[in-house]
Order: structure tokens, then sequence, then C-alpha cells
């Protein structure tokens, strides 16, 4: 939170509701500026300012969860204090909701002003309800949607959620469509295509609003969608840019100054010159997964996906730029930075994960921070005005892909043993295609300075095979067998904190299952999250012994969020497993190597739970 | 491409033996691009046992679908700027 009262003190003086405790001459400039506002008088930058400063606002209101990062940081960190250590075990269901929908509900609900706005997965339908009268819903939003969509959907049809600003709720659906609707009335303001699910490309990632802008990813590699993220004009839907992650440095999107402080990362050219030929066109790096956005730098970072297909042999090259950690500036799209992470994967560690940001003191002096724990089993931390490259540590030991890292060159040391390759069976590679994290949206404890990350044990032997490409088509061309790492008692999961300084995990608890759905942490000294065998569990942040767990309808892939309402606080978290880990159970698949591997991996799942599709809130 | 082939297939066997790594990813032609062909496997693609054959129709269908995609919300923006009133089907 310091960062922004640090940082924003312009902002908050130009246009926000603070201008009141300034002069009242400010306040009646303010006044009428937002009148002026109102009445549609002015556009562009001043509009933009008071988008941003009423998402700040709402960040540092904790009784508030108004977008799915809890704030621009992505810290999922709150600075609520009534539920803590001491009384967590007195927590007690305080009110449910179905959503009528089975499979994997990701993400998490919003709570602005007083309204929660719930979401589901297909056929994406949205709720509002007011927080004083639980029982009765305000309005839905219930899109009809063409079926045959689920067909093309890799990982189950999930989404990941809601974004809000300017009075509007922004949506994503599987079928491509971006929606802004009106957060008073759920009436439809806009619509766009943003995918074409006729090519295979679909949209599971929430939006993320920034400026006047909604910020919308790409889904599809597995079906050889070449990534794309896209800024639509909040007000009406207008197309502002849209960035490419493979292909000519104009689709790139690239700053002339890109990469110039980390020229070794690599600069122009490489969209197309790390492949052979024109494979970069079904090339992949969609971006499905978490955004960060800086106010101050005007930065948006986010993480470029898996090159397709899964078959190394077939795309020689690193690949650029999928597997790539990018800086964007947020008005014009352009790259500031990028880093490839992975160069030309052999093991679909799609590159989207969360990406918190902090200010830390680390290597004697002071930064600006993103520390991003990737699908590979390395967490990253990046300086991210630099760019620079400041840790690369394992999230566990077992991770063998790579050896190690070379810091300098800001390359991972391959280990040729675990490698894929055609007309060859990779045995015993850690992590799996799941990744020792995955889409998870974990928090970043303030108070201690601790990232607390949720993760998996999961290991996998894999063999490509040749395939052709068919627009529409699945375009993965591997056999995989997937199970829990070796030599950890069965266990496929892993709670952990994590600090940056040391390069240290402070705590590590196991979990019997993935830990899919990342974590919460609030000023109680709580870590909150759920476990795909269906509960919601509660650690001490300091030891990470379990204080409260409660058993849930179904198993949980998405996150707990936290608000106060009328002088209480309450925990709120989407029950409804399914996405990949739930592929088995959900699509009745008993053939190990089914779902791209993961229905070996979590056979045992269906007996600890079954679909479900809702929410349950907590309080004291 | 044949002399290359028996060649790299003579240092793979070597390597195997030697314990000598393959690629590791530190060996870097420019920056940002440091991919080598495993021991045994081609450089390029094109001609070998390996080669996609990819039809250049089925790979510009991403892009003709972004475009398309494009073009229809234009007519929509352009439509609901000029009625005031937001409508998805416009022809």
């Amino acid at each position: 939170m310091k960062a922004f009262q640090k940082g924003h003190p312009s902002q908050k003086g130009r246009l926000s509701g603070n201008a009141n405790a300034a002069s009242p001459r400010l306040a009646t400039v303010a006044c009428a500026l937002r009148l002026m506002l109102a009445g549609g008088m002015l556009a562009g930058l001043s509009q933009t300012a008071l988008a941003n400063d009423e998402l700040i606002r709402l960040a540092q209101d904790h009784k508030q969860w108004a977008q799915q990062g809890k704030d621009y940081d992505h810290s999922h960190y709150s600075g609520l204090t009534q539920i803590n250590r001491k009384n967590v075990k007195d927590l007690k269901a305080a009110w449910t909701f179905s959503t009528g929908v089975l499979h994997g509900h990701e993400g998490g609900p919003l709570v602005v002003g007083g309204i929660m706005y719930v979401h589901t997965p297909f056929p994406n339908i949205t709720y509002a309800i007011d927080l004083n009268d639980p029982n009765k819903i305000l309005w839905e939003h219930k899109p009809k949607q063409d079926a045959s969509v689920r067909a093309v959907a890799c990982c189950d049809v999930v989404n990941r959620g809601l974004a809000y600003g300017d009075g509007k709720i922004f949506k994503t659906q599987l079928d491509g469509r971006v929606v802004a609707l009106d957060a008073k009335t759920g009436k439809v303001i806009w619509e766009m295509e943003n995918s074409d699910p006729s090519v295979g490309s679909t949209l599971t990632q929430a939006p993320l609003v920034v400026e006047d802008l909604v910020i919308i990813g790409s889904s599809g590699a597995e079906l050889g969608v070449r990534g794309y993220v896209t800024a639509y004009r909040m007000k009406d839907g207008e197309q502002v840019w849209r960035a490419y992650a493979t292909g000519p440095d104009s689709d790139l999107l690239l700053a002339d100054n890109f990469n110039a402080t980390n020229p070794h990362y690599g600069q122009k050219g490489l969209g197309t010159s790390t492949w052979e030929g024109d494979a970069w066109k079904i090339g992949g790096g969609t971006n499905w997964g978490w955004y960060a956005y800086d106010p101050s730098l005007k930065q948006l970072f986010y993480g470029s996906g898996n090159p397709a297909p899964w078959n190394e042999t077939m795309r020689p090259g690193d690949n650029k730029w999928t597997m790539s950690i990018w800086s964007r500036d947020v008005k014009t799209g352009k790259a500031k930075f990028a880093f490839q992470k992975t160069p030309h994967d052999e093991w679909d560690y799609a590159g989207v994960n969360w990406i918190g940001l902090s200010e830390q003191v680390v290597d004697g002096k002071k930064q600006k921070l993103l520390t991003h724990p990737d699908r590979n089993g390395i967490v990253y931390t990046l300086n991210r005005e630099s760019g620079n490259l400041v840790r690369a540590d394992k999230i566990d030991p077992t991770v063998n892909v790579f050896k190690g890292y070379d810091m300098k060159k800001g390359v991972p040391i391959r280990d040729p043993e675990y490698s894929t390759r055609m007309d060859h069976q990779a045995k015993g590679i850690c992590p799996s295609a799941m990744g020792y994290h995955n889409q998870g949206h974990d928090s970043y404890d303030k108070k201690r300075e601790l990232m607390m990350f949720g993760t998996n044990m999961i290991c996998m032997d894999w063999e490509p095979f040749m395939l052709p490409y068919r627009a529409g088509q699945f375009f993965v061309g591997a056999t995989l067998n997937m199970y829990a790492t070796p030599g950890n008692n069965g266990n496929m999961g892993q709670v952990k904190a994590y600090d940056v300084k040391t390069s240290k995990f402070k705590w590590t608890k196991d979990e019997k299952f993935a830990v899919w759905g990342g974590t919460t942490t609030t000023a109680g000294d709580l870590v909150f999250y759920g476990t795909l065998d269906g509960f919601i569990k509660a650690r001490d942040a300091d030891t990470g012994d379990l204080l409260w767990q409660f058993k849930l309808p179904s198993g949980v892939i998405g996150h707990p969020v936290t608000y106060e309402h009328r002088g209480k606080q309450y925990v709120a978290i989407y029950y409804g497993v399914g996405g990949w880990p739930g592929v088995g159970l959900v699509f009745d698949l008993t053939d190990p190597t089914a779902g791209l591997g993961a229905v070996g991996a979590f056979k045992e799942l269906q007996k600890y739970t079954k679909m479900g599709g809702g929410m349950m809130v907590f309080s004291l | 491409m044949k002399t290359y082939h028996a060649l790299s297939i003579a240092a793979a066997a070597l390597f195997i033996g030697a314990g000598v790594q393959a690629y590791d990813g530190t060996n870097c032609k420019a920056a940002g691009d440091c991919w080598e062909p495993k021991p045994g496997y081609p450089a390029k693609l094109a001609g070998s046992k390996y080669d996609p054959k990819h039809d250049p129709a089925e790979l510009n269908k991403n892009q003709q679908a972004v475009q398309s995609m494009e073009e229809r919300n234009a007519k929509r923006l352009a439509n609901a700027r000029a009625t005031g009133t937001f409508k998805f089907d416009v022809n």
C-alpha cells in the first residue's frame, strides 16, 4: 500500500475525492471537473486519471475487493484484522450461493460499493448480489454462446473473473467476446469480438482495467493460436492497441529502446529469426494468466505462454517471444522490456503465471520489483524499472530440467537428460507440464515481505509425435504421463513462504493435491487458500501452522477474497472443482494419458470430491 | 546435409561416451538466440524427416480471423457512435 501512497500524491490531488482535504478552491475545481466529466465534456486524458484514481482508492479501502489482484501490485494482501490468528478457529459459514453451473470455478468474486459480483464457468453468467440482502439476486447477465466452443477449450471451460471500472463490469466469454455491463443494472454497454473459436482461439482470462483501458489476453496455444494482448477503450470498446507474442517487430509492438538496458536478452528481429520459416504464425504465446500494473511507471506486466506445438522438434529455435515476462507502456502497448524465461520450450511451461509487485531492499538497495513463480520451477524476480534479473531460484530442489541459472546471460542451464525430443520417451522430468506452479493467484504479505505460494509437486514422462496443423483443431503432438514428485510421500502440492531478499523459504507445508487456486494473506497474520479436495484453510503467516479448515461442497481452483460489510469482515471463496487437474473427473476420462496427461496424476481426486459450483462466505 | 547428419551422429556417440553436454542453452550465436540442434537432430527441418510440411493457407487462417473480427468491431463502434446505441449485429 505504501508504494501507492508514496507514488501518487499528484494523482490524488488532481481529481480524487480527497481534493476536499486540500483547499475549498481546489475542491470546487474538482467538483466542476467531475460535472464536466459526467456530462461527457472532457475525454481522453482527464478521464484516464479518474479511472486510475478510482481503482487506486478502492484498492486502499480494505472493505472492498475491486479487482482480481486486490490492488495493482496484485498483492492479494488485505489490511483487515478482525479475523486473525487468535480467533480464526471461530470462523463460520455466514451465507452461501449456488451459481447453477458445474465445472471449474476459477478466480474470485469482486466486492465494490456493497455489491458482490459473481462469475461462472461457461456459459459465463454474471450475478450481482446486494450485500445488504444476499438472498436476492440484484441482476444477472446470461450470455447465449454456441455450445461448440466447449470443444476447443483445452482444459475445462473455466474463467478467471471480472473486472470493475468507471461504473462498469467487464467480462470475457469462452466464445472470445469481451462485454462491458452497467454495474448497477447489468445492461450491456458494448460487446466486441476478441478471439475466434473457429481457429481455436478462446478467452478464459480476467480483464484488467488500467487508465481508461480494458486489457484482454488470449487462449489457445494448444490449437496453434498465436498469442496477442489487446487494449480496448473502457468507454466504448474501441481497440486502442494489439500486441503479438511472435512475428515481426511491428506486430510485437516494440519500443525503440526495447531491452536497451539488457541487450543480452535479445532485441530486434527475434520474433521471426528464432523460428524456422512461417512457424511463428501458429507459434502460441497466448497470455491467459494475470497482470500487474505500476501506475507510477505506467507499465503493464504479464507473461506470454508456451510455443506451439508441444512437439519441440517441429519448431527449432528459441521461439521468441513466447515464455516471456513483458513490460509494456499501457497507453501505447509498446514493450520496454521482455525477458524470455524458457527459450525453446520442451515441456509446456506456459509462462503466464501470477506476477506480484513489491518494493524491497534487495542486494543493498531499495528496488521496485516484480516476482513471478513460473511453470518451469523457477521463481523470477526482476527489477521492474530496468528489467534486470535480480533472482532466479528453484521453487523446489527437485527441479531437474535446469541445472542452474546463468545470471549473466539470463538463461537457464538445461540438463540434456531431461530434454524432450522426437523418437525418445523422456522420463522423470520435474516439473511436469502442469508446472511446479500454475494459474493460482498468489499473495505478497506486505507486513512480512514474504511471497505466499501455492505450488504443485508433479513430474512427468513425455514423448512427442508428428502431426499436421489444421486451424481449429488441437495441435499438441505429445503424450504425457504425470505423477507426484518422487520421494514426497505421494503429496502433489505445497504451500510455502518465500523471501526474495534471502532466496530462502521461511516455511513449507505439504498438501495432498496441487494447490491450484492461489493464496490470500491478511494483516490478521493469516494465509487463506482452497484445496482441490474441497477445503478452505487458514495458516499462520509466520509459521505455516494450520489454524482452521472447513470442508466445502467441492474442490477449489479459485482464490479466497476478504471484505468488510457493515463493520463485519467476511472471507468468500468459490467451490467447484475442474480446470486442468479436474478434467478426468469433469469429463469422465480414465486413460491416464488423457486430458494432456492430467487424468493419471489426479486419478485419486474423485475419491475426495465431485463437481459443484457456488460460493461460501465466512465470518466470525 | 548428409555429411552434417553423419557428423552429428558421430558427435552424439562421442558425447554419450564421454558424458559431454549436448544442447544446454548457454552457447549463444547472438543475444537472445541460444538454440542449438540436439545431437543427431537437424538444424533445419525443411527436407528432413521432421519437416512439418505446413500448409501456408492453414497458417494464415489465424491472422485472417483476427482481421475479420477487427473489421466487424470497427463497424460496431462506428454504428454506436453514429446512432448513440450499441448494436452487436451490424452488417
